[in-house]
């Protein structure tokens, strides 16, 4: 499904700033993958530029979505293949109502796809059935994007979106920083039941809590902008007892590999 | 031909045979006229030097020859796409500056509603109009509004008496035609609500083609104590065109001014909004939204002008710019001396779309009392990459991101306009905007 290959990042604007430094990465088919790691270690730029983000320049290596390199796809076009990101900071955009931007989304990932598009009567029932994913209200559509959204509300936001627009890989970027225990099930409870329809998720996060919750196949630390550690979920509870530090030797050694 | 020159000299000459040939129509407007001529005589015109023009190039305006609009004989296409479905039966229609009972109605307004063309009941010696007429424009020293009081002649009355209070907007339409020559138009609205009276206005100027005129319409308005008028302004001159507007409003006890001033066409236009308060407890609006782009020029100079204790004005003025369109905008807020316990908003948000694209704004606060809260400001901001990013990942394409964007920005002052109609236009000439700018893009 996605093949993320020795991808070297850096910041557009500033080409000394080095983010990504070699990441490798296979997420399969209807797998659920974890990505953790500490701040800063690059876990939300692998996200954006995944999605394609224009604020960073791949320098090195490729982005293969089911086969084919996406780096020269603009963000609406991967987002028509079926790529998704769920924001670590969901963007409010005061004066948009959710349905307005879903309905123009949905169709036109519809249109691109050769799909049917929906008139705004079956979108409408469409919509108020996906509501269900993550318990929202229907009253939530009429709101303005994130708007006023409380931290929670916005993460629920996303996995709304994600549910209505059906992609066939997610990132979902830190989605369970910020949830009270309710929330978290509810929004772990829908990402759920989503992975079962066949689609991949890579949950980006540094608790391994949502982890009680979804069951990933596969676990990856990420540290200094690479990938230095992949395994089973028993991976993540072994972060939650004894921290990064037991890896830190691992980023360096792999750094200074690399420098030679 | 009238010809605006800086020295007036060749100008007045014609403006002056122009009162001779009119004499006798009705003493009442040829005393006004002349009044305004005289003016005209003693003004000096604008010119870039000068602090409040500076911004503003009105070369087109004094070089080139324009022919007076309402002597030009041009057959009138279909107009009726441009009707408002609210106000089917309360319409005051001008093309060319001149009224067409043809295309007006007012079956909708209450009978106590006097609604009439000025010219026309000048000659009856209305006695509101006499007494009125001129009272609220408050533009002294302004030539543009001598000029256009200079040759008055058609434009809109509307009578609101005590108590009435009317239901259907009234849309005064100014249609301006393709012509064979540069005209110039002078269009004249006077309003007066009084007391406990309410009433929408809708003020919309429509250019039918993209030829070369000017127009200088001066507006006034009346509203007596507790008087509650609605006033939305709409500007889509031909893109050729020059338009310098003048809005002046007088505000009672308990009344409340609110308006909305929409700004998409001429290539160079100049609102100039004043709302003078007349007694204590008031509240008005002063809203604006520009919409421009290629070499188009939009400037509004306002004056809210505090003069009594308790009011509250709020003016947002947003504007939209893109291509090498500049936007001005000066806002005056006076609060005199006794005036205490004022509230007044002010902010000037700017949208730029394009690096060429230009913007100069100044809020003015001129504060003389001490119980105050004005809060005043102005951003100059472009369409976030961040929310362009998020919705483009939602798989919105460039264009779709951006009008959304647009449309969000714009809503604000869009929402607030009561008239259904007028704001599916309005939705309607951002969406017309964002296609534009896009093609300027992939042409650039
Ligand atoms: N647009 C940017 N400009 C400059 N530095 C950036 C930018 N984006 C990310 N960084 C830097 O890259 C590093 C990784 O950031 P990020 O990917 O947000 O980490 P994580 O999500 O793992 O906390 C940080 O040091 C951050 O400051
Ligand atoms: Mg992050």
């Amino acid at each position: 499904m996605l093949e993320v290959k020795d991808l070297h990042v850096c910041v557009e604007e500033d080409p000394s700033e080095k983010i990504l430094k070699g990441v490798n990465l296979t997420i399969g088919k209807g797998e659920i993958h974890a990505i953790m790691g500490p701040n800063g270690s690059g876990k939300s730029t692998l996200s954006k530029v995944v999605a394609g983000h224009e604020a960073y320049e791949v320098t090195q290596g490729d982005i293969l979505f089911e086969g084919e390199s996406i780096l020269d796809l603009d963000p609406d076009e991967r987002a028509h293949k079926g790529l998704f990101l769920a924001f670590q900071y969901p963007v409010e955009v005061p004066g948009v109502t959710n349905k307005t931007l879903l309905r123009q989304a949905y169709n036109t990932i519809a249109k691109e796809q050769g799909r049917e598009e929906l008139d705004p009567i079956e979108f409408e029932d469409y919509i108020n059935e996906r509501l269900n994913v993550v318990d929202m209200k229907p009253e939530f559509l009429d709101r303005s994007v994130n708007a006023g959204f409380s931290g929670g509300e916005k993460k629920r936001n996303e996995i709304f979106q994600m549910a209505v627009l059906n992609p066939k890989l997610s990132f979902l970027d830190e989605t369970d920083s910020g949830l009270d225990i309710d929330a978290l099930k509810i929004v772990a409870n829908g990402i759920n039941q989503i992975a079962d329809e066949e689609k991949s998720v890579v949950m980006v996060t540094h608790y391994q809590r949502i982890l009680d919750y979804i069951q990933p196949d596969h676990v990856h630390v990420m540290l200094d902008g690479k990938v230095v550690k992949s395994g089973d979920k028993d991976l993540a509870l072994k972060l939650e007892e004894q921290g990064y530090d037991w890896l830190t030797d691992l980023a360096s050694v792999s750094v200074n590999g690399e420098q030679n | 031909m009238a010809k605006l020159k800086q020295s007036n000299q060749s100008f007045l000459q014609d403006l002056l045979s122009f009162q001779g040939s009119l004499n006798g129509k009705s003493q009442f407007l040829d005393e006004v006229r002349l009044k305004g001529a005289e003016e005209v005589k003693n003004i000096p015109f604008p010119h870039r030097k000068d602090e409040d023009w500076r911004f503003i190039s009105l070369r087109d305006l004094y070089t080139d020859d324009y022919e007076l609009a309402t002597r030009l004989d041009v057959s009138v296409p279909d107009i009726s796409e441009h009707y408002l479905p609210e106000s089917e039966g309360s319409r005051m229609v001008f093309v060319n500056g001149v009224y067409s009972e043809e295309h007006s109605q007012a079956e909708a307004l209450p009978d106590e509603v006097e609604i009439g063309n000025i010219a026309d009941l000048a000659s009856e010696d209305h006695p509101l109009l006499k007494e009125h007429l001129g009272k609220y424009g408050n533009f002294e020293d302004d030539v543009f509004s001598s000029f256009n009081t200079a040759f008055l002649d058609d434009g809109a009355f509307i009578h609101v008496p005590k108590g009435v209070k009317v239901d259907a907007p009234i849309h005064l339409l100014f249609v301006q035609t393709e012509a064979d020559v540069n005209y110039f138009a002078t269009s004249r609205c006077l309003v007066l609500a009084d007391e406990s009276s309410e009433v929408t206005i809708v003020e919309d100027y429509i250019g039918l083609g993209d030829n070369k005129y000017f127009n200088l319409p001066v507006f006034e308005v009346n509203l007596e104590e507790e008087a509650y008028v609605k006033h939305t302004k709409i500007q889509r001159e031909s893109k050729e065109a020059i338009h310098l507007a003048r809005t002046g409003a007088f505000v009672a006890k308990h009344a409340n001014y609110e308006s909305y001033t929409i700004t998409r066409g001429a290539k160079l236009s100049r609102n100039e909004p004043r709302i003078s308060q007349r007694d204590e407890e008031v509240e008005f609006t002063v809203d604006g939204l520009v919409l421009i782009d290629g070499d188009q020029v939009s400037d509004t100079h306002s004056v809210m002008d505090h003069r009594f204790s308790h009011a509250e004005s709020h003016q947002l003025h947003k504007c939209v710019i893109n291509g090498k369109a500049h936007s001005v905008f000066n806002g005056k807020i006076f609060v005199r001396k006794d005036a205490q316990k004022i509230d007044s908003f002010q902010e000037n948000r700017n949208l730029l779309l394009s690096r060429k694209g230009l913007v100069n704004t100044k809020p003015q606060l001129e504060i003389f009392a001490d119980d105050v809260v004005c809060t005043h400001g102005a951003t100059i901001g472009q369409l976030e990459e961040e929310e362009m990013f998020y919705l483009k990942s939602r798989g919105l394409n460039d264009q779709q991101a951006r009008e959304l964007l647009i449309y969000a920005f714009a809503l604000e002052t869009i929402e607030n306009i009561s008239v259904e109609s007028v704001q599916k236009l309005l939705v309607d000439e951002v969406h017309k905007f964002t296609e534009r700018q896009l093609d300027s893009q992939l042409t650039a």
